[in-house]
């Protein structure tokens, strides 16, 4: 979940509030901002859900405090002053990074602490909106650096983005004194190689220019030349990305911020081949939201002006629609990326109403409950095993290869019990852990290597699940229960292990055979088919020297797995 | 009169004009002292015997104490060794009378400060002196008496042994016995041995020859032997408890695959296919089998079309790419929601008319770390509600009731945000022992555009936590990996305590 850092004085400025930080705390976690502790600077850190990405900074989060005290309501747009610059979009412009956004911000004053609110709030809306700046990217200049290529008539400056051959064009980027071309950047510079994969498989690597060239790289790294400093009183603001709406949304989210700190935002014309965007896009979307559905969903009965009350205290301009039912027109502001449906509002309407204020109650309807019969099956067959003094286990489902084969000396795919084709996991991170284990035996022998230090005799059991791939199921899969038990101790024999298999059938009532088989895991000579109903279902027998020298083990190990649904 | 054959014996060995104790009865008669103890209680019940009872403080070596009767005393050490080196002539350097002393640790410091004290020499600017002629020490030698149970009277030397943790005191209760008038009568009179039986048998019992015998006294509080039974697993008694209080109230359980598409598992969950958590980095992506070809395709064209358009008249979509191929992919399940979409879309009984209630206490899997609270396979409880016009304040008073049933009654609920459901909240309470504040489950009502593809169109409440997370509340178990896995220590389940 995001963390926000903010310096407690600058929220209660932004916020025009006095209250102390124990107060913020409580009326932050009012809004879902828990307080996780503090920076070494001193700052507060609050996580949140991944909604309001507007409470990025704390220029948001005092916003969001405004409202939620009364001291602002419904829904705010910064004004904005007619374009000046425009951004060119060039034909060159790789096509996987094809979309670019933007923003001229005048006068603006930051401190050292209103320039690291901007840089985190940056970072903050690459790593959730801009998908690790995969999605989008923020690149903030100081305008006073860029010299504006002439494009149009009326003489307005402009940028280009376009697309660069990656061993073409040399720049000094941010942190850096050499003159890198796209492709070293990625190579040398540290941020460079951090976000290289981005575009490394790109022809053409994104770039935009200004008449004295390359100024920035997304969405990688920025040039020296218009880094932004405490002096900078203009900035351009540009982003690129995958999609408009996502860079858009993400550029009004700055804008709003940089708007709260007293600057004024100019729009940017965007201009591609064949369409003009005007930028920043602060438009207002209006969704309709039925008072009756506002009643249902909050289990209670309001009157409209509490609706109306409710919407403006979250930040939303609400009109009542009267007619045959009654309604609302919501405005929602361009910064609440999380509202897709009316649902959504009505969520903020129980915010600002107080969700503790809806008294609990149960739910009217009546039902039936039940177990399922397959848990119920797998309980019956536990309950048979713990009374014949069995250790009830529950291991990992996933195993790997060396531990569900080879030290149980199967092969894959020989046709015993065990040898199945798996489900395996892929670019697991652990090599402990690859696939879904194919029977359970392997676990309880790995059980019985874990607890050599521990009293015998030990006998132990599962009744879980195994899977093995098979293209006639709907998944690929057949995911089946299996029961599974050994039994350590000095004189533990295969009779040992047969007696378990013939009190389990007698108390499920089915018919038990053992016919001699071999199986890789037992000794030859000790190992049976266990044929349950006729069926095939399993095996039984006593472990091979080799299986119990393996896994540390001194002492004879007699054992059995069968598939549970031939107890039915 | 008729006595079994210790209490005969006891009694005859007592005397009726000296104390005599039970140590020195049990002696005489060969018997375990407990066994005499037994009887002599006996036989002051009948009268017998008048048992009178002494406090005695008796001193035993601690293990140091033990050390230091075979090695010496370290002061005693350091004194010979440093008259070896004829310190009692000119004072020669500690570190070297240390050196060749063989003292080490904390014993040089133990030798040191004795050593002055007890006036074997002196220590000045790191060179030691020895008087000479210091033949005896009482500590050492109340040492050796104690080692050999011999009795020491100078108080003043056992404290200082005490103080120096060489010797433990304890209380111990002496009792003794005298035989009273009614007991020289009976002996006067004569004592019969009556025939004692340890075991009884079939042959007692057919022949009727119980009715004569004195069954031999046990030591009813003596520990027996260690029994190992076998026991369900403390997880799966978590989930049988949690499995009875939900089917209690009126659900049912859900069952279906660990190993499916992502279509079940993210999509119709209203997932974007470029959340964070559906990277491989989160879930667990499968290489084999690789993807479902049998998705069913209206289900997926109006699951695209929510991703993509969003439902109803003013909703959106996400502005997120959506790919059948990424819905085919396989993983094997995150959270058992793939469940709930299964049986609520009707593709796992058949279409569901409201009112349903179902559950599951199933395994996901999350590509995670392995610690003390993280499992990459645990259980998930995961319950819904559906109904016409269910509201918060159902879902508020469904967990309530839930979570009562585990002690936990001051459910909080914090608004929260999942892509599935809204309005959502993470569930709160206070361990029940320990008193802190722990997030629970997480909770809401399902979206419209959840519900709508799936052609549900009534409201489906929903929760899901971790069966592990209750079962660390329940249990105090504090590492998570001694409950669940092959790492499990047997010793660890055996001794479980039980739940219900």
């Amino acid at each position: 979940m995001p963390v926000v850092d903010i310096d407690p004085d600058e929220l209660r400025q932004l916020t025009g509030t006095e209250r102390d930080d124990d107060r913020l705390k409580d009326d932050l976690f009012g809004l879902g901002l828990e307080y996780e502790g503090e920076t070494e600077d001193g700052d507060l850190q609050f996580e949140f859900a991944p909604d309001r990405l507007d409470r990025l900074s704390v220029e948001g989060v005092a916003r969001s405090l405004r409202y939620h005290y009364g001291e602002d309501r419904g829904t705010y747009v910064p004004p904005t002053n007619d374009a000046d610059w425009t951004i060119e979009v060039e034909d060159s412009v790789p096509d996987e990074r094809p979309y670019v956004t933007g923003a001229v911000v005048r006068g603006i004053d930051l401190d050292e602490k209103g320039l690291d609110s901007l840089i985190q709030l940056q970072e903050k809306l690459h790593a959730t909106m801009g998908r690790k700046r995969a999605k989008g990217a923020i690149g903030i200049h100081d305008l006073t650096m860029l010299k504006g290529e002439s494009v149009s008539e009326e003489g307005g400056p402009s940028i280009r983005y376009t697309g660069v051959d990656p061993d073409g064009p040399r720049f000094v980027p941010l942190d850096s004194d050499a003159e890198l071309t796209p492709a070293e950047v990625l190579e040398e510079h540290p941020t460079g190689r951090e976000y290289a994969d981005l575009v490394s498989e790109y022809e053409r690597y994104p770039a935009i220019y200004d008449e004295l060239g390359l100024f920035s790289f997304p969405p990688v790294i920025n040039g020296r030349r218009t880094e932004v400093s405490t002096d900078s009183r203009e900035l351009f603001v540009e982003l690129t990305g995958t999609d408009q709406w996502t860079i858009d949304k993400m550029c009004a989210i700055v804008c709003y911020a940089l708007s709260a700190r007293g600057a004024t935002i100019e729009e940017v014309e965007v201009e591609y081949p064949d369409r003009t965007l005007l930028r920043p896009d602060f438009e207002i979307r209006e969704k309709r939201v039925s008072h009756e559905r506002i009643e249902g969903m909050l289990g209670m009965e309001f009157d409209p002006e509490t609706v109306i009350d409710c919407f403006e205290r979250a930040g939303l301009s609400a009109t009542q629609v009267l007619g045959e039912e009654t309604a609302y027109d919501v405005e929602v502001p361009p910064y609440r990326v999380d509202v897709l449906h009316p649902v959504d509002l009505i969520d903020d309407v129980g915010r600002a109403y107080g969700f503790d204020g809806l008294i609990p109650k149960y739910p009217e309807v009546s039902t039936v409950g039940a177990r399922h019969e397959r848990t119920r099956l797998e309980d019956a067959a536990r309950n048979v095993l713990v009374g014949l003094g069995f250790e009830d286990t529950l291991n990992f489902h996933l195993i790997n290869e060396a531990e569900n084969y080879e030290r149980l000396r199967v092969t894959p795919g020989e046709g015993v019990l065990g040898a199945g084709d798996p489900a395996t996991i892929r670019e697991p991170y652990s090599e402990d852990y690859t696939m879904v284990r194919t029977w359970a035996l392997p676990s309880l022998v790995m059980v019985l290597e874990n607890n050599t230090h521990r009293s015998y005799p030990q006998n132990l059991a599962e009744v879980g699940f195994a899977a093995e791939l098979d293209d006639s199921t709907e998944t690929g899969v057949r995911e089946r229960r299996t029961v599974a038990g050994v039994l350590a101790r000095t004189d533990a024999s295969y009779e040992d292990a047969k007696g378990v298999l013939q009190a389990l059938a007698r108390n499920f009532e089915v018919d038990l055979e053992t016919p001699p088989t071999e199986h890789p895991t037992f000794i030859d000579g000790r190992a049976a088919s266990v044929v349950i109903d006729g069926q095939p279902a399993g095996v039984v027998g006593e472990i091979h020297p080799e299986v119990l020298v393996e896994h540390d083990l001194e002492l004879p190990v007699a054992a059995f797995e069968f598939r549970l649904d031939t107890l039915e | 009169m008729r006595l079994a054959p210790t209490q005969a014996a006891v009694l005859e060995a007592a005397s009726a004009t000296e104390d005599r104790t039970i140590e020195r009865l049990a002696e005489e008669l060969g018997e375990k002292p407990e066994t005499v103890t037994g009887a002599v209680f006996a036989l002051e019940e009948e009268g017998l015997l008048d048992v009178s009872e002494e406090e005695i403080e008796g001193v035993s070596l601690t293990e140091e104490g033990e050390t230091y009767v075979e090695m010496g005393l370290p002061e005693r050490r350091l004194y010979e060794t440093a008259l070896e080196l004829d310190a009692d002539e000119e004072p020669v350097s500690m570190g070297e009378v240390i050196g060749r002393s063989g003292l080490e640790g904390s014993e040089v410091d133990i030798a040191l400060s004795n050593y002055a004290r007890k006036g074997y020499g002196e220590i000045d600017s790191g060179e030691l002196s020895a008087t000479a002629g210091r033949e005896e020490d009482e500590e050492a030698d109340a040492l050796a008496l104690i080692a050999a149970e011999e009795p020491v009277t100078d108080e003043s030397v056992l404290d200082d042994l005490t103080r120096r943790d060489l010797v433990a005191r304890r209380e111990s209760t002496v009792r003794s016995v005298t035989v009273t008038e009614e007991g020289v009568t009976a002996l006067m009179e004569g004592i019969e041995e009556s025939e004692t039986v340890g075991q009884i048998t079939p042959e007692l019992l057919t022949t009727g020859e119980w009715e004569a015998v004195e069954f031999a006294e046990y030591n009813v509080e003596a520990d027996a032997a260690e029994v190992v039974g076998g026991k369900k697993h403390v997880l799966r008694q978590t989930a049988d408890r949690v499995k009875d209080v939900l089917v209690g109230m009126g659900f049912e359980e859900m069952d279906g695959p660990h190993v499916d598409s992502e279509f079940w598992i993210n999509d119709a969950l209203f997932m974007p296919q470029d959340h964070p958590a559906r990277t491989h980095w989160d879930q667990f992506a499968l290489e084999k089998p690789e993807e479902m070809d049998n998705l069913p395709e209206d289900l997926l064209d109006r699951v695209r079309s929510a991703h993509l358009e969003g439902v109803g008249e003013d909703g959106e979509g996400y502005h997120s790419p959506w790919t059948e191929e990424v819905a085919r992919g396989m993983d094997l399940r995150g959270h058992t929601t793939s469940l709930s979409m299964r049986y609520l879309s009707g593709e796992a009984v058949g279409d569901l008319e409201p009112p349903q209630r179902y559950f599951s206490v199933e395994k996901v899997y999350r590509n995670d770390t392995l610690d003390p609270t993280h499992l990459l396979e645990f259980f998930q409880i995961e319950g819904w509600v559906m109904a016409e016009d269910l509201s918060v304040r159902d879902l508020k008073g469904t967990f309530t009731e839930f979570y009562e049933r585990f002690g936990i009654t001051d459910l909080q609920f914090k608004p929260h945000y999942n892509p599935y459901t809204e309005p959502s909240f993470e569930l709160f309470g206070h361990h029940p022992e320990t008193g802190e504040l722990i997030e629970i489950g997480n909770s809401g009502m399902f979206r419209p555009e959840v519900l709508e593809p799936l052609g549900v169109e009534c409201d489906v409440m929903a929760w899901g936590l971790a069966l592990e997370r209750l079962a660390m509340l329940i249990t105090g178990a504090e590492d998570i990996r001694d409950l669940h896995g092959t790492l499990a220590d047997i010793e660890f389940l055996r001794n479980a305590e039980v739940i219900y």
